[in-house]
């Protein structure tokens, strides 16, 4: 295999222990280079213990995590070598200015100049107000602080706790665009954890759903959607009974219903148009069709079943 | 480890928290000095000779009645000190600039209250903080990280007593006009038979590097408890109660239990030593410094193991 095709990161039957409580069970996965890799999971499911193991804030009680081939917890200097991180919230010294804090994190590392620091403060935007104390900024200066840290030594490696918490949607959406474009340009892995599925679902290219401790799956996320699974359509028809009667003919398997005066049908994209087409042969009114995708959180509830915490 | 140790300067000296500390130290020594100054009738910078006379006249008294006296020798000594300021033209150090100079040895325990704070603070305030999360996670060893924080506070220490020696020296010259800048100061030699003149801001260096010993060993502690703890008001708040408290308690127990020695307090005047007067009897100067060792060996072994053992939850 050569480098491009290795993944970057390798969990193996990676365990945590505290006392005699097992918090991380045998946990397994790899993440490829090039993607935003999600993490999902309840609150108290793990996400936050296997990210810190992963960036050595906590020990690995059994297993190993590599980064580009260095074991975290025998080579730990080389292995963060190539990790840009923010824990939880973006921590930053509030009585330092923006570029003070760079250049505190600069100084820990090798060979990051001073131009750097100003590309990447140019980079996440924050220009005008870099000078200024870490005090004066708002959660999304933050941020975007946090990110320009985690990004000054150019990682290979992005790994983001949380990354939404207490951003307005224009900072989402504006994180969101940021990390696939990074991950597409630059060749970077983005790791996120969350546990706001439709979040996940807009910026992930692969989820791992953990519970438990225990890692449940690891899927592909389509565009909007998850691979493979079917979307919900909404029709919005007169007479709706004869609409009803049309939809469970169409297919023996179908899922229809009617909910709320709305005609409630399980349908494979392809099919919606030829569904569609032979509602209108039969006379009936279609004022209105919405898919309204079968979205990760049902995914997620079905597989993680609900509302227990760990 | 440069970097790192900049990275601490920077964090320290940024807070104005710091400068309000310089001010409190040197504002408290100009106050007690300015006072002393204006308020003390009493300037032994004229008539010191008329006193000297006085004084060898009566010593001379004394010592011819007591005849043969233990007290004797200090008395003697005193006396071949005052004849050869008389001779020399040598004021006593009270009555020039150093005299202040030397008092501002009596405010080091500020330094070393403050140092305590910076101490107790440097580890876990990154805790509360939460920043000890960014720190971490870069190639820099844990135990790199720490030690860049022990040496930022002892570079601390060493700043503000600069600050409080050239401060004193500055202060008193002007206020007495640099009198007797330049004198030396007397003692008698090992021998007995010799006075010398030895140098005055020497002594004065002497009494800081004396003090110091003290500094670095509650300063240590403050360390450890705030890396162990990561709670800088327990940090704070343990040691100093342990600087104003230990050696009294430890006054009290040494007069029931031989064990006491064995206790920091009881170690960290090593002047008990150099003046021959052990706290408890058969203390001697290896003996304190062999304790000072174990304890601050302990100190900083407990210091380094939970702050790179531990994970970091919160």
């Amino acid at each position: 295999m050569n480098e491009a095709e290795t993944p970057i990161v390798q969990l193996r039957n990676v365990s945590k222990k505290i006392g005699s409580k097992t918090i991380i069970s045998q946990l397994s996965f790899d993440v490829p280079r090039g993607e935003v890799f999600g993490f999902l999971g309840p609150n108290g499911a793990g996400k936050t213990t296997t990210i810190r193991m992963m960036v050595g804030l906590m020990s690995i009680t059994e297993g190993e995590i590599h980064i580009e081939g260095a074991s975290v917890s025998r080579d730990f200097e080389k292995a963060i070598e190539h990790v840009g991180a923010i824990v939880e919230n973006p921590e930053m010294y509030k009585f330092l200015t923006g570029y003070q804090n760079l250049m505190h994190y600069a100084r820990m590392r090798n060979g990051i100049a001073k131009e750097r620091i100003d590309e990447v403060v140019a980079l996440v935007g924050l220009s005008n107000r870099i000078h200024e104390k870490v005090k004066t900024y708002s959660l999304g200066m933050r941020q975007r602080l946090g990110v320009a840290q985690a990004l000054l030594h150019r990682p290979s490696l992005l790994i983001l706790d949380e990354p939404t918490n207490g951003l307005d949607p224009a900072g989402i959406r504006e994180l969101r665009d940021y990390l696939r474009k990074l991950s597409r340009e630059e060749n970077i892995a983005v790791v996120v954890s969350s546990h706001l599925l439709s979040e996940m679902e807009l910026m992930c290219d692969k989820v791992a759903i953990i519970q438990n401790g225990k890692l449940i799956d690891v899927r592909a996320v389509k565009g909007d959607q998850l691979e493979g699974s079917a979307g919900i359509v909404q029709l919005e028809a007169d007479p709706i009974e004869q609409a009803l009667e049309i939809a469970k003919a169409f297919d023996d398997s179908i899922d229809a219903a009617i909910q709320d005066g709305k005609l409630r049908v399980t349908l494979n994209r392809e099919d919606i148009p030829k569904l569609n087409a032979q509602l209108v042969e039969a006379g009936i009114k279609v004022y209105s069709i919405q898919t309204t995708t079968k979205s990760l959180e049902d995914t997620f509830l079905e597989m993680t079943g609900g509302d227990q915490i760990a | 480890m440069l970097n790192l140790i900049r990275n601490e300067n920077m964090k320290l000296y940024r807070r104005p928290r710091t400068w309000i500390m310089f001010g409190i130290v040197l504002g408290l020594y100009a106050f007690v000095m300015l006072m002393m100054h204006f308020f003390t009738n009493e300037t032994m910078t004229d008539n010191w000779r008329d006193r000297y006379e006085q004084d060898r006249q009566h010593l001379s008294e004394t010592l011819n009645a007591n005849g043969a006296s233990p007290g004797n020798e200090q008395l003697t000594q005193e006396l071949m000190k005052i004849e050869y300021a008389l001779e020399h033209d040598i004021p006593p150090v009270h009555a020039t600039m150093w005299s202040g100079v030397m008092d501002s040895t009596g405010f080091i325990i500020l330094v070393t209250i403050m140092t305590v704070v910076v101490a107790g603070d440097i580890v876990a305030s990154e805790f509360t903080w939460g920043t000890i999360k960014m720190l971490l996670i870069r190639p820099a060893s844990r135990a790199k990280i720490l030690l860049s924080k022990y040496l930022a506070s002892f570079l601390f220490a060493l700043l503000l007593l600069l600050a409080l020696l050239s401060f004193s020296i500055v202060l008193n010259g002007i206020l007495t006009g640099f009198s007797g800048f330049g004198q030396p100061m007397l003692t008698v030699n090992d021998a007995g038979d010799k006075v010398e003149e030895v140098s005055l801001l020497g002594n004065v260096l002497k009494a800081y590097a004396l003090s110091t010993v003290e500094l670095i060993m509650f300063v240590t502690m403050s360390f450890m408890i705030s890396s162990v703890f990561r709670s800088s008001a327990l940090a704070i708040a343990l040691s100093i109660v342990a600087l104003l408290l230990g050696y009294l308690v430890t006054l009290n127990l040494a007069m029931y239990f031989d064990w006491a020695k064995y206790l920091l307090f009881a170690n960290t005047d090593l002047t008990q030593h150099l003046e021959g007067r052990p706290l408890i009897e058969g203390m001697t100067m290896t003996f304190s410094i062999a304790m000072l060792a174990i304890y601050f060996a302990a100190f900083n072994f407990f210091s380094w193991l939970f702050f790179t053992k531990r994970d970091v939850a919160s």
